[in-house]
């Protein structure tokens, strides 16, 4: 750090920023406030918020996106868990052992980082089609499982191969057999780790709109983004815009519980994870 | 742990074990590495090889498909629609890193200057709340605020009494593709995993020693000249890292597009990730579609390799 600037430089400093931090946030204020009122109140106190509020709303939103969220929840969480534990797994092996051709199957995960989305989102479709997944929430997740080995991997290995040496060895001279070594030790010493690859592969299941898009056609299997396009194309072509921004709000919920819960990891985990991807 | 073995320094890494070829544990580690490697060689290596192999066919998906040479690469390049597809995404990559350097700059530099730590983190915890807000959100409040009769801008604009400027943002042949660049209106915080830019600038603001700046107030140097000589050299692989990152992911972006005009009105904002999508999904044909992916994954490849030279270059001139 360095010295501060005069007053007059900072009080105008701060006025700009909080400007800039206004417009930022206006819109998310303005569906937050939104989604509280009824059309009337919409169109006549339009930027600001009204009285009294309509949580009815919220219950009509609710209605429409309820099943799209669950699927949401729970595909998340099997893929972030999964994608975890199967990373994990090989982070492990990479970290601790190496073995006739370990370098060569390293290599061959990180030229996974250098294909672009693009050239594989046709052919790996049509993969998921012929293994009979098209339809199923299977197929996602096999597709996010994949999208989250690659971070998983890079990251969990930097971090288990940093573990202290002789705490290692001190265990498994203790007769801990491997599995213990890595359940004890390795696994609670590296949780910033794990939560950082976590986050990232949540936020990358919450927001993902094309594949369940191409595999899914039941709209009861869709997921949260789905949900809400169809969502808005009926309810913004009726003007029903205080149930529409409630439902975005709804959708909003779970990322906002994660980022209070860990701001920490959060931050950090967006942009080590951005760095790497 | 760090703490109790301070005295003697950072404890030593975990050493590797050397396993001998055809071991139990070597065997043990191929079982542990299998799923990761399973689960890549179908869903990334073997879709790379599928997407050249049928980039030469006429493919709809499901048979083998007919064998066609160079054809679809010959029509991709004098197909009109890539065309527009190529200069809007040109347009919508140049809009995007420039609003992702500057805004975010200026809103670091602004922080930075406060001088103190303990006045930054609100606004770091304020710039970072857009992050959050789920992707399709951002995009279908964004779409709201383009709308042409109760949207935002519109109404702000009437409100000003600018109201002949007000128009169907989106649905415009003029407008359409400037407003999905351009969306995220004061830009600090841009959308996505590009959006982080004024955390990282920060970051390395708050990294340059003081002494560098007693030196520059010893020597006269404030303002502009000091943003140009001292901190601007300094974050420059920040700005460096937050460019290449979103010329890489703008490249391919198509959900802002497919979200907010579908392309249109016509293909008026058509980029050629969506002209991809839409060529094997609406129009059945995929061998086309994995032209269209092998072309822009070769411009990708060029500008890793124009890169991997250019840092080259500048390591071996320090």
């Amino acid at each position: 750090m360095k010295p501060a600037r005069s007053r007059p430089y900072r009080i105008a400093s701060h006025l700009i920023l909080i400007v800039l931090a206004a417009l930022s946030l206006y819109p998310f204020l303005f569906m937050l406030m939104t989604s509280f009122k009824s059309n009337e109140q919409f169109y006549h106190g339009y930027f600001t918020p009204a009285w009294p509020l309509h949580w009815g709303n919220y219950a009509e939103a609710w209605g429409q996106i309820a099943v799209y969220f669950g699927n949401s929840i729970s595909i998340t969480l099997i893929s972030v868990l999964a994608g975890l534990l199967i990373a994990a797994l090989a982070a492990w092996a990479f970290a601790r052992y190496s073995f006739p051709g370990s370098g060569f199957l390293y290599g061959a995960i990180l030229v996974v980082l250098l294909i672009p989305g693009v050239l594989t989102l046709i052919p790996a479709f049509v993969v998921l089609r012929d293994l009979g997944l098209m339809g199923t929430h299977g197929a996602l997740y096999a597709v996010y499982v994949t999208e989250s080995l690659i971070l998983g991997i890079v990251v969990l290995k930097s971090f288990f191969s940093a573990l202290p040496e002789e705490l290692v060895e001190a265990a498994a001279l203790d007769g801990a057999a491997e599995t213990q070594v890595v359940a004890r030790i390795a696994v609670p010493l590296t949780k910033p780790a794990f939560l950082t690859v976590a986050i990232m592969n949540t936020l990358f299941c919450w927001n993902d709109y094309i594949w369940p898009l191409i595999l899914l056609p039941d709209t009861r299997l869709w997921t949260v983004t789905q949900g809400l396009v169809s969502f808005r194309d009926r309810y913004a072509g009726m003007a029903a815009w205080g149930p529409l921004f409630a439902g975005f709000v709804i959708a909003s919920v779970p990322l906002f519980l994660l980022f209070f819960s860990s701001m920490r990891s959060f931050l950090s985990g967006l942009t080590s994870g951005a760095l790497k991807a | 742990m760090k703490e109790r073995q301070a005295p003697r320094g950072l404890p030593a890494p975990m050493k590797t074990r050397r396993v001998r070829f055809a071991s139990p544990q070597m065997v043990l580690c191929l079982i542990q590495v299998a799923p990761a490697l399973a689960a890549l060689a179908v869903f990334r290596y073997f879709p790379v090889l599928s997407a050249v192999w049928h980039s030469f066919f006429n493919w709809n998906g499901f048979d083998e498909g007919r064998f066609t040479g160079m054809a679809n690469y010959g029509e991709l390049f004098s197909d009109p629609v890539m065309g527009t597809a190529s200069l809007n995404i040109l347009a919508y990559v140049v809009i995007r890193v420039a609003l992702n350097l500057v805004f975010p700059l200026l809103a670091a530099l602004l922080i930075h200057h406060l001088g103190s730590s303990r006045a930054a983190y609100p606004y770091k915890a304020l710039f970072t709340v857009p992050l959050v807000v789920p992707t399709m959100v951002v995009l279908l409040v964004w779409k709201f605020i383009y709308n042409p009769h109760d949207g935002i801008l519109n109404r702000f604009l009437s409100f000003l009494g600018a109201g002949a400027l007000a128009r169907d943002w989106l649905g415009d042949f003029g407008t359409a593709i400037y407003a999905v660049s351009g969306l995220g209106f004061p830009w600090v915080t841009g959308i996505g995993i590009s959006g982080f830019g004024m955390l990282l600038y920060l970051a390395a603001l708050q990294g340059i020693p003081s002494e560098l700046y007693d030196a520059c107030a010893v020597d006269g140097v404030s303002g502009a000249r000091r943003l140009f000589r001292l901190e601007l050299p300094l974050i420059a692989r920040q700005l460096y890292l937050v460019a290449l990152l979103t010329v890489i992911n703008t490249l391919q972006t198509y959900v802002p597009v497919m979200v907010l005009t579908s392309g249109g009105p016509g293909t008026a904002s058509m980029v050629p990730g969506l002209y991809l999508y839409l060529t094997a999904f609406s129009y059945d044909r995929f061998g086309y579609a994995c032209a269209i992916g092998v072309v822009m994954a070769a411009v990708l490849a060029a500008l890793a390799a124009f890169q991997s030279r250019l840092n080259a270059r500048a390591e071996s001139a320090t």
